[in-house]
């Protein structure tokens, strides 16, 4: 099977999985009680209750209801955030932008220190390197999130005080425009090195956080794969043609070695993106998971539905690019079931 | 080999299987027994069982309800090794050993519970779809594809979220995020053992589907689902302390989360104890059950031993 | 025992290019040494080509590989013995094109350092130049491994690499040890001409040094036109290499992926790679084992061809025995890690004269035999774990005596360069009860 139609075969599934996870989403909201209590104060008369039903089609039966929020997903309508007082596409965008530079800076950190930690442990194996990253990556796997981050606020910004809380620091938010809400390309966009430097900061606590469990995954796979691939044929062929061992692994071992950890790193994401909710609460970011741990605990609906539909859609996307690199890096793959 | 002996000697062997079984139990706990990970893991396991067991020894149970955090509203805020509490007192008074003894005891409930649920439902569904196949199969898969399309956390977030917030709901919720897995790892499993002729030769000698199941595919694809569930002994009190963590639990009852929350308050006043202890509570309790899950991968499926 | 005799006849040309001596490899493992090559001797001549013969785990792979420092440690051991090789380079009269003095081969060993070649007792008095493969450094190794000694390995489809194309896995043979001629082909002197920052990043290039960042400023146009001048010399190497092995179309192959290529295309791919430098003696571990029966037919004579061509030695590993009698010229018979007789081809099969030989050549199946019925060596091989001194076939040996358990066999010379280790041959002295061939245990 060719990589296209694979990948086409892939776009054709996505759609169904995606009304798959809104019905889930939509079912789920539904199991909760009817949404009209947001909408409803002690003044209203019973007339007026029944005249929002009426306008917001909660009468009519359950799949009618479905179609009317779904086209109303597909408009862009996401409905009205109590929470953020506002409605759910109006906040999505800059909460997003909030949640984006955190995860894509703990997926940076996760893939460069994951990767180098691996081949570091794998091309040592069963020595000491190698017990060292194996301690790091299980204790990653057992780590509790929202306990490592308090761990770091405690050493590194209550005593140490190396490392600030929050997004920002309030003056140098003021001091610049915030076009695209990513305060670090806000920064380089205004020229001002001091509120990059600033949003930098603010970043690095957050991104550790989050990214020491991707780390410990994907150093994990690395290792693992490397460990195979060195055990391969190929690998003493490449040392028989005279190849110094740095480049047997560089070459050779390590470039077949990453395959399957890229499946990894898409797994990995989802990962971040559930950890996101965590982290944000504690360093209070001002993103989509702190938005959506409010929303769960206040019972605020339309933005926990457009919240896990969203971060879904995203994790499946993610998934399908993954898949389909797999697919290209992977030669030797024989796509198909 | 289409010939009279033959679907009786596979049979036998099918049907020693456990006897098999059985004789290399002793030889795997050996194995098991022979790498110190996986007797770290297992040590700090008897451990946090036997603390959970132990839990109204260890502390005066509160009343009316152990599992609700008793308050000491005259010592709040104590450090540790303050009097009548060793490690220190939260910000409205919890005992924070108290908490991290009775949280042992929530957690293995909690764990024990949803491990139960959760394999039972996964290995039910997994079965069905991986030994009819055909359309059943195919449509228990792509429920089971859209259930793993929802990142776990914030499946169970939203589940509990729309249920309500109480230990109960973070216990229904988990069960229902959980189960895919093994309905997954199971399908995969049988289908793989359903190919085996010993497989066939019990369909030749006209054996129920039933029986065949019993027999012959379950005991032979049980394995990797045994090591997911000691895994997830783990893991589940990892995502059930975050749910609490967040706010999903009532307030005040004995939970390592829900005693992090509570003295996450404290930290920018220089008041570590109260999150680091119940946070390292649930740390060591994932990483005993990663460690002795791991091992026991190792040993079961020798296949990943050479990766390791 | 060894099989080095002084009596035997030497190869075609006066010095062996490689000589075993009393290798000794072992394998830590869990029930205990694992005792998988236990006193290996063997010359191989220049030019010849020697087939090693076993089962199975005999150890004729480990033995093979030890040639290249390919024994992984742990968990093996050297435990002893070495391996001389003496290598050889360019005619310096024919440059290599060959001439009366390098017998056409183009190559003329290298003469010892200490003598210079008037023979010295560093050399043996061969006045050749040689090095003890196990004692060299990873880095004299190296140098060694793909340009003097190359190997072909079983299964063409796992020993390429399956990410990179065909033309990636030859140059690197051409960078690792042909810099400096692809240096010279770009008008860059391999020491002295061409200095600046341009050439010392193609000098870098040219020996695989570069790193990432080096490798995307190269691609920038007014160094890609450098850096293409010396892909252009490697391309043309590629090309010629291929092409030696019979691949039509080289310049289209180099660009495909491994999977791309049938077995056959796979195996010629292997053979231009460890032929590309010319080397002194190529090691060939089962080359045809994995190929299909009508392509290993085309291999077989494809490397007898080259070997022709260029007087390449040979060590050809192989379990097949009859496959050893089209290909090589000598044959060491080896079994649980010991080699129980060697001799020139035809000799062995006419005159087999070790029990195990007799047994091996008795299990090929061939036209006279009656249909349905395959001979077959009773038992199995011993395990390897801390053996007792004895003959490793005792047990198996259906002429088994008392004296073959708790006594290692001598070797003894039966006619010039066969040489068999068994008491059959050498009935020790004041041992009493010898093995005879007319013996039937069972």
């Amino acid at each position: 099977m060719q990589i296209r139609d694979y990948i086409v075969r892939r776009l054709m599934v996505l759609p169904l999985l995606i009304v798959g996870v809104s019905i889930i989403v939509f079912t789920l909201t539904r199991v909760g009680g009817s949404p009209i209590g947001i909408y409803l104060s002690h003044e209203m008369s019973q007339e007026e209750v029944a005249e929002l039903e009426e306008r917001f089609h909660l009468n009519d039966p359950l799949p009618v209801q479905y179609a009317y929020w779904a086209a109303g997903v597909v408009r862009g309508d996401l409905g009205w955030s109590g929470v953020a007082a506002a409605p759910v596409t109006d906040v999505f965008l800059p909460k997003l932008a909030a949640t984006m530079e955190l995860a894509v800076s703990a997926a940076v950190v996760a893939v460069i220190l994951g990767i180098a930690l691996g081949t570091f442990a794998g091309a040592r194996r069963n020595r000491l390197p190698d017990h060292l990253t194996r301690v790091f990556s299980i204790s990653g796997a057992a780590m509790p999130l929202f306990w490592f981050a308090i761990l770091l606020l405690i050493v590194f910004w209550v005593y140490l005080g190396w490392f600030p809380n929050g997004r920002s620091t309030p003056e140098v938010y003021a001091r610049i425009a915030h076009p695209t809400n990513l305060y670090t390309v806000d920064a380089i966009l205004a020229g001002d090195l001091g509120a990059f430097r600033d949003a930098v900061w603010h970043l690095v606590l957050p991104a550790v956080a989050l990214g020491y469990g991707a780390t410990a995954i994907i150093a994990r796979m690395m290792r693992s794969s490397l460990v195979e691939e060195l055990q391969e044929d190929y690998v003493d062929a490449a040392r028989a043609k005279g190849l110094p061992e740095r480049l047997v692994l560089r070459r050779h071992a390590r470039r077949n070695a990453l395959i399957p950890t890229v499946t990894v790193i898409g797994l990995s994401f989802g990962f971040l993106l559930q950890g996101s909710v965590v982290a944000e609460i504690i360093f209070q970011w001002p993103g989509l998971g702190r938005w959506m741990a409010d929303s769960v605990l206040r019972g605020d609906q339309a933005t926990i539905m457009a919240y896990v539909l969203f971060t879904s859609v995203l994790f499946l996307v993610v998934n399908l690019a993954v898949d389909v690199i797999y697919a290209y890096l992977d030669r030797r793959v024989v796509l198909g079931q | 080999m289409v010939d009279e002996a033959a679907p009786v000697t596979t049979r036998a062997a099918a049907d020693s299987a456990w006897r098999v079984r059985l004789q290399r139990g002793g030889e795997l706990s050996g194995a098991l027994l022979k790498n110190p990970t996986t007797v770290t893991g297992l040590v700090f396991i008897v451990l946090m069982i036997g603390m959970a067991l132990l839990a109204p020894v260890l502390t005066e149970p509160n009343t009316p309800d152990p599992y609700q955090m008793p308050r000491d509203w005259e010592a709040l805020a104590v450090p540790p090794g303050s009097p009548g509490h060793p490690l220190g007192t939260t910000n409205v008074g919890g005992d924070v050993l108290y908490g991290m003894i009775w949280g042992a005891r929530t957690s293995l409930r909690l764990s024990l519970i949803v491990v139960s649920l959760t394999v039972i439902v996964g290995v039910t569904v997994g079965s069905v779809a991986g030994f009819r196949g055909g359309k059943v199969d195919e449509f228990l898969m792509r429920i089971v594809d859209v259930f793993l399309s929802i990142p776990e956390l914030i499946f169970a977030l939203a589940i509990a979220a729309v249920l309500g917030p109480s230990f109960r709901n973070i216990i229904l919720a988990l069960a229902v995020v959980f189960w895919v897995k093994y309905a997954r790892i199971m399908r995969a499993q049988i289908i793989h053992v359903k190919e085996n002729e010993y497989v066939d030769a019990a369909r030749m000698i006209g054996d129920s589907p039933w029986r065949i199941y019993r027999r012959d595919v379950l005991p032979n694809s049980i394995t990797p689902v045994v090591v997911q569930a000691t895994l997830d002994m783990g893991n589940i009190v990892l995502v059930g302390a975050t749910l609490s963590f967040i706010g999903l639990s009532e307030a005040g009852i004995a939970e390592w989360g829900v005693l992090v929350s509570e003295g996450q308050a404290g930290i920018s006043a220089g008041r570590w104890w109260a999150s680091t202890f119940p946070g390292l509570m649930v740390f060591l309790w994932a990483l005993a059950f990663n460690l002795f899950g791991d091992g026991l991968r190792d040993v079961l499926d020798p296949r990943t031993e050479s990766a390791r | 025992m060894t099989m080095t005799d002084p009596g035997r006849i030497e190869p075609v040309s006066a010095t062996p290019v490689a000589s075993v001596q009393n290798l000794r490899v072992h394998f830590r493992s869990k029930t205990g040494i694992v005792h998988a090559v236990d006193g290996v001797s063997f010359d191989i001549g220049d030019g010849e080509t020697l087939g090693l013969v076993g089962e199975t785990g005999c150890g004729k792979s480990v033995t093979a590989r030890s040639f290249l420092g390919l024994v992984p440690m742990p968990p093996g051991i050297a435990a002893g013995g070495s391996i001389l090789f003496r290598p050889h380079h360019t005619c310096p009269e024919c440059d290599g094109h060959g001439c009366g003095r390098c017998h056409g081969s183009g190559r003329v060993p290298s003469a010892c350092e200490t003598c210079g070649g008037a023979g010295c007792d560093g050399c043996g008095d061969t006045g050749h130049h040689s090095v003890d493969l196990l004692a060299l450094s990873s880095r004299e190794m190296q140098d060694i491994r793909g340009d003097r000694i190359a190997m072909i390995f079983q299964d063409p489809g796992k020993a390429l690499n399956p990410a990179l194309s065909v033309r990636d896995q030859l140059s690197e043979v051409f960078y690792q040890h042909r810099s400096g001629e692809l240096l010279s082909d770009v008008g860059l002197d391999g020491d002295g001409g061409g200095s600046g920052a341009v050439a010392s990043l193609l000098r870098r290039k040219a020996s695989l040094r570069t790193r990432r960042v080096e490798d995307a400023l190269l691609a920038i146009p007014p160094l890609r036109g450098r850096r293409n001048e010396l892909r252009a010399a490697v391309t043309a190497r590629v090309a010629g290499a291929l092409a030696e092995t019979q691949i039509p179309n080289p310049l289209k192959v180099m660009e495909r992926y491994p999977h791309e290529l049938s077995g056959g295309m796979r195996q010629r791919v292997m053979i231009a790679q460890a032929l590309a430098c010319d080397p002194d003696l190529l090691i060939a571990d089962e080359p045809t084992t994995a190929l299909d029966v009508t392509v290993q037919a085309r291999i077989l004579e494809l490397i007898r061809e080259l070997q022709d061509r260029h007087q390449t030695s040979v060590l050809y590993i192989s379990h097949d025995l009859s496959l050893v009698r089209r290909v090589c010229d000598r044959v060491a018979v080896m079994y649980a890690g010991r080699i129980v007789e060697s001799a020139p081809t035809d000799e062995i099969f006419a005159n087999p004269s070790h029990p195990y030989t007799r047994g091996l050549l008795a299990a090929i199946p061939s036209a006279s035999h009656q249909r349905g019925r395959l001979v077959a060596i009773e038992g199995t091989v011993p395990e390897l774990v801390d053996p007792p001194p004895g003959c490793r076939f005792a047990g198996r040996c259906p002429h088994e005596a008392p004296v073959c358990r708790g006594n290692d066999p001598v070797t003894s010379t039966v006619s010039p360069d066969h040489d068999v280790a068994c008491f059959i041959h050498n009935a020790p002295d004041g041992l009493p009860d010898a093995p005879a061939f007319d013996r039937r245990v069972r």
